[in-house]
């Protein structure tokens, strides 16, 4: 899961950049071709070449300052997102101790539980605690006891269904 | 609450930020060592750099909050309170440039400003053909009128040197040019002595923010 939101900032972060590539390509070009364009009236005086150059360069410069703009609004998305991410990430971490401390599991339990949440199974819990498996077989049933459910599934759904909002409510 | 997320992601400049710093260093760069003053290739170096300075000047005003110059004014009254901070061995976060980087900054923008200014008010638009010589281009726009067009076929070749008219403001401007280059030069030695200074006081992560990837 963790990996899957690197992925998604990685992938957030080359179109970011894509887009900054284009702009300043963009401003390199324009300020060449108002340079240009500057030289031509000195010149020949204003003529429809001139014209059209002149709607050119402003297009070019246009497409320079929306592009930031845009550039900008990318970044910004992208800050509110790692924020909220980031709030929420506190937030389930807050809840989810104060649930254990509700339930009144021990220390051991708490890091048991805790490991169940994140999807390891009792025999990598043990490998990952160096405990035996029936040890932590014990403790996972002690955990699913005082929580009042009878598999992990219904553990995690516990926490999914205190903290998830669907949009749809928020929208109407 | 807000400012916990800030605090505990790393700083890190933008990519306009980062390509407009690395697109200006090549230019520097280039023009310094690589092209011939006065040359076609140098004009070109030099218009590439204006851009790349207009672009960071633009994102001065609409970039994101610490890329814009409100995040670093140009503060004498902060920047000794900095140097006070860094005389007491305390090191405070700072979301853009650090006060005393803040005057660098806008100190080798300024340089660069008139660096570009002086360069193409001596150079005029950039040459349609960067192989072609100083001497062709800048007679070009010392010449006037119906003059330019025949002139610019005839001397094709480019080989005859600028003629006496109009080169004692040029040699000013050239002059002018020149010392803000080397200004420049004091102030790159500065910048990057303060950027290893301040990685040595307060981490890596300072030059990282503006690294590829950092
Ligand atoms: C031609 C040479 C250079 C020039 C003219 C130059 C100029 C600048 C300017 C104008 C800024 C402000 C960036 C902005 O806000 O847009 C800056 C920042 C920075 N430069 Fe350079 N630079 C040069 C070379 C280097 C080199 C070789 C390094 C090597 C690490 C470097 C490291 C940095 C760092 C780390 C910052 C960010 C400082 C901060 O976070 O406050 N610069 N430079």
């Amino acid at each position: 899961m963790a990996k899957r939101l690197k992925d998604t900032a990685i992938r957030r972060d080359r179109q970011a950049l894509l887009v900054a590539v284009t702009v300043v390509v963009q401003a390199v070009a324009a300020v060449f071709f108002v340079a240009d364009a500057l030289d031509d009236v000195a010149d020949a005086g204003v003529t429809t070449h001139i014209a059209i150059e002149g709607l050119i360069a402003f297009a070019l410069l246009a497409g320079v300052v929306l592009g930031a703009l845009h550039m900008r609004v990318l970044l910004a998305e992208a800050r509110r997102r790692e924020q909220s991410l980031s709030i929420a990430r506190g937030a389930l971490g807050a809840h989810v101790a104060e649930r254990f401390r509700d339930w009144g599991l021990t220390a051991a339990e708490s890091d048991v539980a805790l490991f169940a949440l994140k999807g390891c199974d009792a025999a990598e819990i043990a490998r990952l605690r160096g405990a035996a498996a029936g040890t932590v077989r014990a403790q996972l049933s002690q955990v699913y006891a005082k929580a009042g459910v009878t598999s992990q599934a219904a553990l995690v759904s516990l926490f999914v269904d205190d903290l998830l909002d669907w949009p749809q409510n928020a929208g109407s | 609450m807000d400012t916990t997320p800030e605090l505990t992601t790393p700083r890190r400049w933008d990519p306009i930020v980062k390509l407009t710093h690395w697109g200006v260093v090549a230019a520097v760069i280039g023009n310094a060592i690589l092209t011939e003053e006065g040359s076609g290739w140098h004009i070109w170096l030099g218009y590439g750099l204006a851009a790349l300075l207009a672009l960071r000047l633009l994102w001065g005003l609409i970039g994101p909050a610490e890329a814009r110059f409100s995040a670093f004014p140009p503060s004498p009254a902060r920047a000794a309170a900095h140097i006070g901070e860094i005389g007491r061995g305390e090191v405070t976060q700072h979301r853009s440039h650090n006060p005393l980087g803040a005057l660098m900054v806008y100190a080798i923008w300024a340089t660069l400003l008139v660096v570009c200014g002086t360069g193409i008010a001596m150079s005029g638009p950039p040459p349609a053909d960067p192989f072609a010589q100083r001497g062709e281009h800048a007679e070009r726009t010392a010449a006037t009128g119906a003059q330019v067009q025949e002139e610019r076929e005839e001397d094709e070749a480019g080989e005859e040197r600028e003629s006496g008219e109009g080169e004692g403001e040029e040699s000013e401007l050239g002059e002018v040019h020149e010392i803000a280059v080397n200004l420049l030069y004091v102030l790159i030695a500065l910048h990057l002595a303060g950027v290893i200074f301040e990685t040595r006081r307060s981490g890596p992560q300072i030059v990282r923010s503006i690294l590829p990837g950092g």
